[in-house]
């Protein structure tokens, strides 16, 4: 399906400029800093890094990236951005900013050259508003931020990375593309008696496939989720929901002919994160019971994406969405109906999330804003169906992102 | 600490890992009260992971920090963010959770009703944002906030027994994913291939990953994983399937070796010899790095030295290699 009922999916996808979106994202985050009175930004989280410089730490365990930060130092005047990597930088990012040596701000030894690093672009902070990701203790016991006033990075990358450019469209586009391919040998994998590790494993060597250099260009992000759901909401974990524990990330079941295995993957291409979500069925077609869990799936989100245009509240789509489902909300509610995917694979805009209705009424869709919807069926005795559609919001309406029609076993 | 929960067969019945769980959690509860720390706060997965064995969802980088998991010692109870128990290890259980949320307000009100929050005059945290030291005033008013992760960073230095344990059966399953890269057929991808072997033990999350390079005659293969919480590790350039390179720097690896000792022994200008255990750790001595550091007895360590590396455990009695064990 799409915007005005058009078939996309052999529609090419187009081809991002990287330099083009490296200029225009710096461009966006200092005026962030400008209109927000913030004079300088000291980045270590990856995707902030990314946002700034276009360079992509690599998909690491937290506690080596932590260590191994990637520092992306930038003030609100135009001049070069300071990027400080462990990790090689390609030659887009490194045309864009001043490099510097790797730094170690987890360490008390290290926080001495953070300090001077940040001198060097910022220099004397004393009244400074200076945005931060976070401040570890090495840098607190040695002062390196004294005399500034610190506010959260957030404040500025949020509303910078909300409206996505082309270019950055194209990436989520591709890398959704990628994904679902990836997904076809992943699926045929997952059969009775196979492991989860097992499917990872297949999707994992399967997402290598294609790159320039394989697994230079597609990385893995998330442990990728294959999990055998239970028929009831009482037959698995105990929640503070009262609803299924989903994605729980831990062990690694054998699946039975006949589970209902919600999947879950994220990848990055550039650092710009997919998301691909659907239900399969192990050794078996669906059932007619199943099935109807489908229908009543893709009835949410054809009513909710009649109601995506620009303008349109985040309340306007949950609303169109409950009003297919009157009797339960059809989504998980740890979670919502939809979030943002970018550079992270759950952003802003999320719809239906406990921050409430009258943050949902007053939030306004743009077009460049992204959404995944990720509607929830349930029926306890039958299980429940759940699965992924990337879309991005249009001057009328929306398209997808990826190519789509993901939803074997089930279809119309 | 007293006694050594790991070593102790009293108990006879308990599971190993339920012993090292305690065990980790009450050396960080020791060294919170040897400074004066009333509460931790840790947003670190690996911190969290450290004093409550909590297993979660793995995603790859770094996460912006947020309070993942709350130590109070003055209940000796430890509490976790979740909406679900699994993944949770006794003596943690479902009544020590506070639900996941978007809602500042709803984080707010479960921060308030953690016992013995409130009353905190010392927050330890192991990094920290504007928006949290903002929100500390609200749910523990009277408490100052200074950083921590040195402290819980120190307990992790030194390894107990059963997380060497843990980490040479981790480095086990590395090598079985570095050998089947080195066995990959003419043309075949030598990282699918340990991706594969590695999926067939169940392990799929990485610590650094998998890298494979043709280099010469050779093939330079590193893999580093993550198996229930504990790092493993190793490396090599593997000609005619034998690992090349020297293991000098892995046995410099020695109780009180320094900075000094460290890089006279390293034969490649890019050297790292950095703690393992719950993923990368302290101490982290390279080129221009860990001047100061010394090594000592209960460490495990990463040994990097150009494509060769080993996990080393320090002992009294010299390095013990685990990622080269029979």
């Amino acid at each position: 399906m799409s915007g005005d009922g058009a078939p996309v999916d052999e529609v090419a996808p187009p081809v991002p400029d990287m330099g083009r979106m490296g200029s225009e994202r710096l461009g966006r985050l200092r005026e962030q800093m400008r209109a927000q009175g913030v004079d300088g930004a000291v980045l270590m989280h990856g995707p902030h890094v990314t946002y700034a410089t276009g360079h992509v730490p690599e998909a690491v365990d937290a506690s080596h990236a932590n260590h191994r930060r990637a520092v992306a130092i930038v003030g609100a005047a135009d001049g070069p951005v300071g990027l400080h990597a462990h990790d090689p930088v390609d030659a887009v990012a490194s045309a864009g900013a001043e490099l510097g040596d790797p730094l170690w701000p987890e360490l008390d030894d290290g926080a001495a050259a953070v300090g001077a690093a940040i001198a060097e672009v910022l220099g004397d902070l004393t009244g400074c508003r200076v945005a931060v990701d976070g401040v570890t203790g090495a840098m607190a016991r040695a002062g390196v931020l004294d005399g500034a006033e610190l506010v959260d990075a957030g404040r500025v990358l949020g509303p910078a990375r909300v409206v996505k450019t082309a270019d950055e469209l194209a990436c989520i586009d591709r890398s959704q593309r990628h994904t679902e391919q990836a997904m076809v040998a992943a699926q045929a994998a997952c059969v009775p008696g196979a492991t989860r590790a097992q499917v990872a494993g297949v999707f994992l060597a399967a997402l290598r496939e294609g790159d320039s250099e394989p697994g230079s260009d597609h990385r893995n992000e998330i442990d990728p989720i294959f999990q055998p759901m239970p028929l009831r909401r009482d037959g698995g974990p105990r929640t503070s929901t009262g609803h299924v524990a989903f994605p729980t990330g831990v062990d690694n079941p054998v699946f039975s002919e006949g589970d209902l295995v919600w999947v879950d993957a994220g990848v990055g291409w550039h650092g710009y994160m997919s998301d691909f979500g659907c239900t399969w069925v192990p050794g078996r077609g669906p059932n007619a019971a199943e099935r109807s869990l489908f229908d009543r799936w893709t009835a949410v989100l054809e009513a909710s994406l009649a109601a995506v245009r620009p303008g349109a509240t985040l309340g306007d789509i949950g609303r169109a969405a409950r009003a297919v489902e009157p009797d339960e909300t059809p989504w998980l509610p740890q979670f919502y109906l939809a979030h943002g995917t970018g550079l992270e694979s759950a952003e802003m805009p999320m719809i239906g999330t406990d921050l409430g209705q009258a943050f949902d009424d007053g939030y306004e869709l743009a077009e460049g804003m992204v959404l995944v919807f990720e509607p929830v069926i349930w029926a306890d005795g039958v299980g429940g169906y759940r699965a992924e559609e990337v879309v991005a919001v249009t001057g009328d309406g929306w398209r997808r992102l990826g190519r789509g029609h993901h939803y074997e076993p089930f279809s119309k | 600490m007293t006694g050594d929960p790991t070593t102790d067969s009293a108990t006879g019945s308990e599971p190993v890992s339920k012993n090292l769980v305690t065990a980790r959690r009450e050396r960080v509860l020791d060294a919170m009260a040897g400074a004066g720390i009333d509460v931790l706060v840790l947003g670190r997965q690996d911190n969290a992971g450290y004093v409550c064995g909590m297993r979660r969802l793995w995603t790859a980088g770094t996460r912006p920090f947020g309070a993942g998991c709350i130590v109070v010692g003055a209940t000796g109870r430890v509490h976790a963010l979740s909406s679900w128990d699994d993944g949770i290890e006794p003596p943690m259980g479902f009544d020590d959770l506070y639900p996941l949320t978007w809602n500042p307000r709803i984080m707010a009100a479960s921060m308030a009703s953690i016992d013995g929050l409130a009353g905190a005059d010392r927050i330890g945290v192991d990094e920290l944002t504007p928006s949290f030291r903002r929100a500390t005033a609200h749910f523990a008013p009277e408490a100052e906030v200074v950083p921590a992760d040195d402290l819980i960073a120190g307990v992790r230095r030194h390894k107990l027994p059963g997380e060497v344990e843990a980490i040479a059966e981790s480095c086990d399953a590395a090598r079985a994913g570095a050998q089947a890269a080195v066995q990959a057929g003419d043309g075949a991808d030598p990282v699918g291939a340990a991706i594969a072997a590695l999926a067939a033990r169940g392990v799929t999350v990485p610590s650094s990953g998998v890298r494979a390079e043709r280099r010469g005659d050779g093939l330079a293969v590193d893999v580093g994983v993550i198996c229930d919480l504990y790092e493993g590790g190793v490396g090599g350039l593997f000609v005619d399937g034998r690992r090349a390179g020297s293991g000098v720097l892995a046995d410099a690896c020695r109780v009180g070796a320094s900075h000094g000792d460290l890089s006279a022994a390293a034969t490649s200008r890019d050297w790292l010899v950095r703690g393992l255990g719950m993923g990368f750790e302290r101490p982290v001595i390279g080129p221009q790095i860990g001047i100061g550091e010394q090594l000592e007895a209960g460490m495990v360590l990463s040994v990097t030295d150009g494509n060769r590396r080993d996990v080393i455990h320090v002992t009294a009695h010299g390095p013990s290699v685990l990622s080269d064990r029979p």
